[in-house]
């Protein structure tokens, strides 16, 4: 008799839990029109672990732009298995930061997804070779060994080899590369993929050198695709129109110091997560900010999309497998809008 | 012979309600999902049609791995529990280091592993090896020692040395316990080989399929590789559920 009192009372107590969980996650999402005086939540899911490749988020947080915009933001950071479209899709952010060709995908499949601004204005993928393996141009990579993370970032290697005549399945062998160097240091691998920004930093700080190294930029071979874009569900941005400019502007604001002063934005990201060391964050800063802000690039157009670069993408993507059938490019899934209204008001 | 139609007809029968209800949408209803997030059993099927050929060759892949270090694990363990019952006062140290091993999980087990060897195929080897490796030992060692009482009086009244002892009397005793083994290593062999391949540089296999097409929103194709990964753990399955029939006629759990 006492036991099964007991029982029901854990019983009882899951219960109380499971409503008071379920109740919280039905409560969170609902971002519409609170009082005016408090700060209206929004979720930030970044593409990958809080660095300097989102500093302009954080320099924006930090100095209190989203607070002045009258946004409490919580950025969430990503991980290898944490796909941004499914947790905006879903819900769990409400604006995420993504890869536009990933982003495409998703929308091919009926995501309802709608790119609202384009952060990084250039590709930053690279692949590097060890100038000893004598891989000088692209077509010099037949035969080689190559390390890609797979999940969507393939696609400009896959561009890039077909470009030069080298089929992918047959002429290389490619390889999953995990999120180290370690593969092309030890020679398990010839070319790597490595971030202008991340990984090719990791390269320098192990000791090797630019002479060391060959590289293979896909801007350069004319196989770029756009990276880091912000987006939002569609049902969401319909009911959220006013905060998300608010956030945009912020973001922007953050975004333009950031690339700025690029040394005092890398503190501020090491600050927030003691991410790897404080100079490979001030590296990074330094080389997103030549993504964010090309030469020659109107710091003023920060964050616009450029419908050209876009198309590429929606091309290459295409052409090369990721997409089956092309890009549907509307205001539905593309649009200015928001930026236009955060960047004139 | 009613009754064995009847065991047959149940499990059928609410196995085609589960997918007719997956298929007309029931679980996207109570899940509030749409069909591009938890493709129906038609899109997956249709999919898996159209990919069989390389579905089919990651299979091999995954499942020759798995195979091969169940094999090797599974000999490793018998191995570490015939030296603990012939060796009992220090023999049996390597039992407790074989439980300890099997704590480790496999999620942390394979990135290390991959860091050991470089191909993938080591890699999952590796990993399955130790994962099967307590489960044969701990599963062998009480088949080789929980004997029926006085049978080993018995072969000590006639004389036996311990090696007769051990062929005659702990082998045939401990048959049941390594099917049981077995059974338990097949599951565990295909899990672990497919999660070794979620962190393995090789892009072939049924695990680098389930998460590459997931994160690529391939969702019908993910699903298809997890139909196939059931499959074949279904179908290793039964194939020892007949040999153990075979091997164990004399035995009472048969009869």
């Amino acid at each position: 008799m006492k036991k099964s009192k007991f029982t029901s009372l854990v019983a009882v107590i899951m219960l109380i839990l499971l409503a008071a969980t379920g109740c919280s996650s039905a409560a969170t999402p609902d971002t519409t029109k609170t009082t005016p005086a408090k700060l209206e939540k929004v979720t930030l899911q970044l593409k990958w672990l809080p660095q300097s490749q989102f500093m302009g988020y954080y320099l924006a947080q930090a100095k209190g732009y989203y607070k002045d915009a009258g946004i409490d933001l919580e950025i969430l950071p990503g991980g290898s298995d944490i796909i941004p479209e499914q947790q905006v899709y879903n819900g769990v952010a409400n604006i995420g930061v993504t890869w536009v060709s990933s982003l495409m995908k998703y929308q091919s499949k009926g995501w309802g997804l709608v790119q609202t601004g384009q952060i990084f204005q250039k590709s930053a993928m690279l692949l590097v070779s060890k100038a000893s393996s004598g891989i000088n141009t692209p077509a010099d990579l037949k035969g080689k060994k190559i390390g890609s993370w797979f999940g969507g970032n393939e696609f400009e290697i896959y561009a890039l080899l077909e470009k030069n005549a080298l089929k992918k399945d047959t002429d290389v062998k490619l390889v999953q590369q995990d999120y180290t160097m370690n593969q092309l240091l030890k020679g398990e691998i010839d070319a790597a993929s490595a971030m202008t920004y991340n990984e090719y930093g990791l390269l320098l700080e192990s000791g090797l050198k630019d002479s060391d190294l060959h590289v293979i930029n896909m801007n350069d071979a004319g196989v770029a695709m756009l990276e880091d874009c912000l987006f939002v569900n569609s049902d969401w941005i319909s009911k959220n129109q006013d905060l998300y400019v608010r956030f945009m502007k912020a973001s922007i604001k953050g975004w333009a110091e950031a690339c700025a002063d690029p040394a005092a934005a890398g503190k501020i990201v090491f600050d927030v997560d003691k991410s790897v060391s404080l100079d490979h964050q001030l590296y990074m800063a330094k080389e997103v900010a030549k993504l964010v802000v090309p030469t020659g690039f109107d710091p003023a157009n920060i964050g616009s999309i450029d419908p050209a670069a876009v198309k590429q993408t929606a091309d290459l993507a295409l052409k090369y497998g990721l997409l089956t059938k092309a890009a549907v490019i509307s205001e539905d899934t593309v649009t200015s809008k928001y930026w236009k209204l955060a960047t004139t008001k | 012979m009613i009754n064995k139609v009847k065991n047959f007809l149940w499990p059928l029968a609410f196995g085609v309600a589960l997918i007719m209800a997956w298929q007309f949408g029931l679980f996207h209803k109570i899940l509030k999902l749409k069909p591009f997030q938890l493709p129906v059993p038609t899109e997956i099927a249709s999919t898996l049609a159209a990919n069989l050929p390389k579905a089919l060759t990651d299979c091999g892949v995954t499942i020759s791995g798995a195979l091969i270090g169940l094999i090797i694990g599974s000999l490793l363990g018998f191995m570490i529990a015939a030296i603990a019952t012939f060796f009992p006062k220090w023999g049996y140290g390597g039992m407790i280091v074989v439980t300890a091993l099997n704590a480790v999980p496999i999620v942390a087990l394979s990135p290390i592993m991959n860091l050991w060897f470089s191909t993938g195929m080591q890699q999952k080897i590796g990993v399955v090896t130790v994962v099967c490796m307590a489960a044969m030992a701990l599963n062998a060692y009480s088949g080789l020692n929980n004997l029926n009482p006085y049978s080993i009086d018995l072969m000590h009244s006639v004389a036996a040395n311990k090696w007769t002892i051990f062929t005659k009397l702990r082998l045939p005793n401990s048959l049941p316990h390594l099917f049981t083994a077995t059974k338990i290593n097949i599951a565990s062999s295909i899990i672990a080989a497919i999660i070794s391949e979620y962190f393995a540089a090789s892009t072939a296999g049924l695990g680098f399929g389930i998460k590459d097409n997931l994160r690529k929103a391939e969702m019908a194709m993910g699903w298809s590789y997890i139909v196939v990964a059931s499959l074949a753990g279904v179908i290793l399955y039964c194939i020892i559920l007949l040999v153990e029939r075979d091997a164990l006629k004399w035995h009472a759990s048969q009869k």
